[in-house]
């Protein structure tokens, strides 16, 4: 028994100490904080980040990511209008607008996250400007980013495809042909609200076919035609809907991951405060 | 020009745009390119400046002494010739969209910081780490794609030893007054393999090891450097966009002060 003991207890030490070395070993217990921060530089015990699969094509999901269409069917989408079935058309691998079926939007809700969408306009697209391929992605049920045939096709600059609509033009227009699979990354970050005031606009980095036509960009408000765009206070997730704008647009491979702050931090924060705590914090008096 | 949008509409708050304004400049037209895949790199969008493009290091020098660039080209790629040094672009930018892609060694060696270490250095002086963390494990903040010393990724998108993994960085240089005060930290947002790691993060200061070190000033450009670490890493299709603002705007900006001022 005795033995039986003393080995036990010389076996968990040798364990610990194991343990202890290896993450000893991993990084530095001896090097300055970091400036703001619980960390040190370098520090052995700050968190892993967690391993991710990427897909082995780009633009497919990764392994965390939560599927919103994969081209099967519309099983996580509803109609916006009834909250019923979704009856835009699934075949080949892609969903097609069905005209005047109405706008459709996710069961799932959710708020800052990478969002990725595929789209494209038919080859036989008819009509000019706005009336050309019109369709939107409407981030939270609420914020729209355009979808457009802006291949030589003119409309008002904050109007074509990857607008914000009625906000900002994209940096510059990297639209594909018409038949052509176009690309969406998105990164979207929810406007928050304390009680009817609000503290922090959404903010929006998109990427259009692998090229940067937002970074960081404030949305100013809902999103309306020919007015202009404020605030009401909604919850901190919503649904991501696809308008129906009477064109038969497609949509595929449709993916988010939640984003997340650094060392299982449950949400993004702007780190500028905390590093540079005499920066001027922007105060909204915006209804 | 009248016929595309509206003349009548109320003004954007606090921008000189009206909403759908007819006479709000168009942006310029680009063709994207084409994504690359593990057996060819893509082709950059039409108004990228191409860095490295497979063929010489024509547009890159020896950081140590300035003269060529003694890493070995092969095959479309560059490799690092361990003990020949860093080396930089001669082009100096700023605020941009860089893309770069790179493969550590298919014969793995080393443990931690010892294995298919690199680093790619925006303006010479802040590091995104390169390392095999493919099932390899070093402190957080040195992991593949970390701000060194600084920020972990988000997650750990490291690809197997020996395939191509891409880095699509966005990068808003540091600006300096006159005096040389930091009036705003450089920022940037990195998607690993098309994973968000790093988004609109505030760098400290310039990357160091083992410390940290303010901010010194410089000018609003720089070079691309990458670093001998004494793997033999691979790197391919490195290209640039500066990246300016809305409406020909010459450079990005914060809009959070104009969208959250009071509404006249």
């Amino acid at each position: 028994m005795r033995i039986f003991v003393v080995g036990l207890i010389l076996f968990v030490s040798l364990m610990a100490g194991f343990f202890l070395g290896v993450m000893a070993q991993l990084g530095y217990e001896d090097t300055p904080f970091l400036p703001g921060q619980k960390w040190r530089v370098h520090d052995s015990k700050r968190p892993q980040p967690p391993a991710v699969t990427p897909a082995s094509t780009l633009g497919d999901p990764p392994s965390d990511a939560l599927i919103l269409f994969d081209g099967k069917d519309l099983s996580r989408w509803r109609s916006a209008w009834t909250g019923g079935p979704a009856r835009w058309k699934v075949e080949n691998g892609y969903m097609e607008i069905v005209p005047r079926t109405g706008d459709i939007q996710t069961v799932d809700e959710f708020g800052d996250c990478q969002l990725h969408i595929e789209w494209m306009i038919p080859e036989d697209v008819k009509g000019s400007g706005q009336g050309r391929g019109n369709s939107g992605i409407f981030l939270m049920g609420r914020y729209e980013i355009q979808v457009l045939d802006s291949y030589e096709n003119q409309t008002y600059a904050d109007g074509m495809a990857a607008a914000v609509y009625g906000q900002y033009p994209p940096l510059v227009n990297a639209c594909r042909k018409p038949g052509e699979w176009q690309t969406y990354d998105i990164i979207w970050i929810a406007p928050r609200f304390e009680g009817e005031k609000l503290v922090r606009p959404g903010y929006l980095t998109l990427i259009h076919n692998g090229v940067v036509v937002h970074y960081h960009a404030p949305v100013m408000g809902l999103t309306r035609h020919r007015r202009f765009p404020t605030y009401q206070p909604h919850p901190p997730v919503g649904p991501l809907r696809l308008q129906d704008h009477g064109f038969r647009i497609r949509f595929r491979n449709i993916w988010y991951r939640p984003l997340k702050g650094y060392d299982n931090e449950p949400e993004w924060r702007d780190l500028t405060f905390v590093l540079f705590s005499d920066s001027p914090r922007p105060q909204s008096s915006a209804k | 020009m009248a016929k595309y949008g509206y003349d009548d509409t109320p003004f954007l708050p606090n921008t000189k745009w009206r909403v759908h304004d007819s006479n709000r400049p168009q942006p310029p037209v680009i063709w994207p390119g084409w994504f690359s895949t593990q057996e060819a790199p893509g082709e950059p969008p039409s108004d990228a400046i191409i860095l490295f493009g497979g063929r010489d290091l024509s547009k890159w020098v020896s950081v140590k002494d300035g003269g060529p660039a003694k890493w070995k080209v092969e095959n479309g790629y560059m490799e690092v010739v361990p003990g020949t040094g860093d080396i930089r672009t001669i082009e100096e930018f700023g605020d941009c969209q860089l893309h770069i892609e790179w493969a550590a060694p298919a014969e793995v060696r080393g443990e931690g910081q010892g294995r298919g270490n690199s680093g790619v250095f925006l303006m010479g002086r802040y590091e995104i780490q390169v390392l095999d963390c493919y099932e390899n494990l070093t402190y957080a903040d040195g992991t593949t794609a970390a701000i060194y010393g600084q920020y972990p990724p988000l997650v750990n998108a490291c690809r197997k030893p020996g395939e191509w993994q891409v880095y699509d960085i966005i990068w808003i240089a540091p600006r300096f007054d006159e005096n040389g005060n930091l009036i705003r930290p450089a920022y940037v947002t990195v998607f690993h393999n098309g994973i968000v790691v790093h988004y609109h993060t505030p760098l400290f200061g310039p990357t160091t090891h083992r410390a940290t070190l303010p901010y010194q000033p410089h000018p609003p450009v720089g070079p691309l450097r990458l670093q001998d670490h004494g793997d033999p890493v691979r790197y391919r299709n490195i290209w640039y966009r500066p990246l300016r603002g809305y409406d020909s705007e010459p450079e990005w900006r914060d809009w959070t002060p104009i969208v959250m001022a009071p509404r006249g």
